[in-house]
């Protein structure tokens, strides 16, 4: 298109040219105000279009997930080199989609909705994969359905080997479909009634998350016959519930749970799980832990947002978005990052937000960097270890709300 | 907390059971028409109580209610207003309870309960969603969160697109229709 336009430009040129030798002094003189090209400059080659493909996808990309509420059949995932704040590339990730990227090679899965005549005729929920370097789809099935909801990481997951996809239904009842990665090949549906989301560990595993704060543990090494387990309940949902978006890591089964008041209850996940006594964040931080749900009116710092939290795996440190409010005000944004020692349970640092954020992302690597959002879509990119904002990437999208990073 | 004292809430525990039965015995396309038949026979029948202690008291029992107006509809203030999250169907060509032209009301809602301060009762309110056109996105969003429950509790989840049982499952406002007292 761009080359199409510059072809018109020169055509232009060349007849205003000939207009000038007929045509009174005037026009002339205005063909010499818009600054022709002088005999010594290079004649520009001609151009043909050709296609960018992805570089290697290293720990500082990151796909960000935009659902575009505004137009939300026009959601997509957008790839952003993070070291350049540059956008690299996007596919279309439609109506409350949701993706996973393989840690190997980073190549993206999307479910997402569309309906055959735009908002109406059959309903397609589809599973799009695509080739890491070029972004072409290598993948699109059919699925049986998926849940619909604003989305959130949790309600799909990739398997630690990348091997397999989950997918959480709700059509009404809840169950998780188990596809193959490579393939897209549905290998069954597995019901988890009264559960929600998908926390996924090894290479067939999963829990969700029941209604009653319990846990359901579910081995789908045969996806015909699951090995299902239950905890007992370990959290409270009327009075604190824990937060859909609590952080996991390349699928190796160690979630930090986080109550709406700031309790983590840090669970190794399994066959039969292991989940710690829980500690307080404000605790951590040398306040009095947060009240719950019995005493609402009560104002401090609470953990709040989207993707309102993130790990780096490596370190063992839990990034929490905080704000100040009450009891009820789990989805406001936060206005700094504590960042907490897992082991220790100790309080590392405060990172205030110029501006308030309902996500946070973390790169894996060394060196990692930070990622937050505000009202308008911008993209921050900051040092994790100081807060301090190195890029900004104005308007990237309409609504940022959860993010993958290479190897995550 | 010890599983025993869920299972002493009597509700819960037995909602939960009639879930995991309900689960266990039927198919998906089976559950969707008992749905749709419940939430069709709804009105016919009354509503359980929900959240008795706090409409016991007259006194707002959240930091919403506290400081809701009971005047304009068109703004996320308004009492009923607490748990809702999307777009104000008042301001889309509907109403409080009423769709706009061209969408269709979900059978099915999310709950909340609301206090209204002009006669200090608090109300059973569906938030039930306008569904078949995209976003509206020309009319106020609000993202209330009063008692707004993970998806694992979906009844109290505003974050679900409850547009089950509609010809189009796509999501254009919500609605706030009071559909009790919560006495």
């Amino acid at each position: 298109m761009l080359v199409f336009r510059r072809s018109r430009r020169a055509v232009g040129f060349v007849m205003r040219a000939a207009r000038c030798a007929v045509l009174p002094a005037l026009t002339c003189v205005s063909v010499a105000h818009a600054g022709p090209a002088s005999a010594s400059d290079p004649i520009l080659q001609t151009e043909e279009n050709d296609i960018a493909t992805l570089p290697a996808i290293g720990p500082h990309v990151v796909f960000i997930e935009d659902p575009v509420y505004r137009h939300a059949k026009d959601g997509r995932v957008l790839i952003v080199d993070a070291d350049q704040g540059r956008l690299l590339g996007m596919v279309q990730a439609a109506y409350n989609a949701n993706f996973v990227a393989e840690r190997a090679t980073g190549a993206i899965h999307v479910a997402e909705t569309t309906w055959a005549h735009g908002n109406r005729g059959k309903r397609y929920d589809l599973l799009a994969g695509y080739d890491p370097k070029a972004l072409t789809v290598t993948t699109d099935i059919e699925l049986p359905g998926r849940a619909l909801v604003t989305p959130k990481k949790p309600n799909m997951a990739l398997s630690a080997n990348d091997s397999r996809i989950y997918i959480g239904d709700m059509s009404p009842t809840n169950g998780v479909h188990v596809l193959e990665a490579k393939t897209g090949k549905l290998l069954g549906t597995i019901d988890t009634p009264g559960c929600a989301l998908v926390y996924p560990w090894g290479g067939t595993g999963f829990s969700s998350v029941c209604a009653d704060g319990s846990l359901v543990n579910v081995d789908s090494a045969d996806v015909a016959k699951p090995a299902v387990t239950h905890t007992p309940s370990f959290f409270a949902p009327d009075r604190d519930p824990v937060f859909e978006h609590s952080p996991e890591v390349a699928a190796d089964g160690h979630v930090p749970f986080i109550s709406f008041s700031g309790l983590v209850y840090d669970a190794a996940l399994g066959g039969t799980p292991t989940i710690a006594a829980p500690w307080s964040i404000e605790q951590a931080a040398g306040m009095k832990p947060a009240s719950d749900s019995r005493a609402p009116f009560e104002v401090t710092w609470r953990p709040g947002g989207w993707q309102l939290a993130a790990l780096h795996r490596a370190d063992n440190t839990l990034y929490v978005l905080m704000h100040k409010g009450t009891f009820w005000t789990h989805k406001d944004s936060g206005t700094e990052i504590w960042v907490f020692d897992l082991h220790a349970h100790k309080l590392l640092r405060r990172l205030h937000l110029a501006r308030p954020s309902a996500m946070v992302g973390v790169t894996q690597d060394s060196k990692p960097l930070l990622f937050t959002t505000d009202d308008d879509g911008d993209l921050f990119i900051a040092d994790a270890q100081t807060g301090q904002v190195k890029r900004t990437m104005k308007h990237l999208g309409d609504s940022l709300v959860f993010t993958v990073a290479g190897g995550e | 907390m010890p599983r025993s004292e869920f299972q002493s809430l009597s509700f819960d525990g037995l909602t939960e059971r009639l879930a995991r039965g309900v689960a266990r015995s039927a198919s998906r396309r089976g559950v969707l028409a008992w749905v749709g038949l419940v939430a069709g026979a709804i009105p016919a029948f009354p509503l359980l109580p929900v959240r008795r202690a706090e409409a016991a008291s007259a006194k707002p029992q959240s930091p919403f209610a506290a400081s809701a107006q009971t005047k304009d509809q068109n703004a996320c203030d308004y009492w009923r207003y607490c748990a809702i999250d999307g777009n104000l169907c008042s301001t889309c060509g509907g109403g409080v309870h009423t769709c706009p032209p061209g969408t269709a009301p979900s059978p099915t809602s999310w709950i909340g309960t609301c206090f209204n301060p002009q006669d200090t009762k608090s109300y059973l309110i569906a938030y039930r969603d306008c569904c078949g056109q995209d976003a509206c996105d020309a009319g106020a969003t609000c993202l209330n969160t009063d008692g707004d429950l993970p998806s694992y509790r979906p009844q109290a989840n505003n974050d679900i697109i409850w547009c089950f049982g509609t010809t189009s499952a796509m999501y254009n406002c919500s609605t706030a229709v009071i559909v009790g007292t919560a006495e």
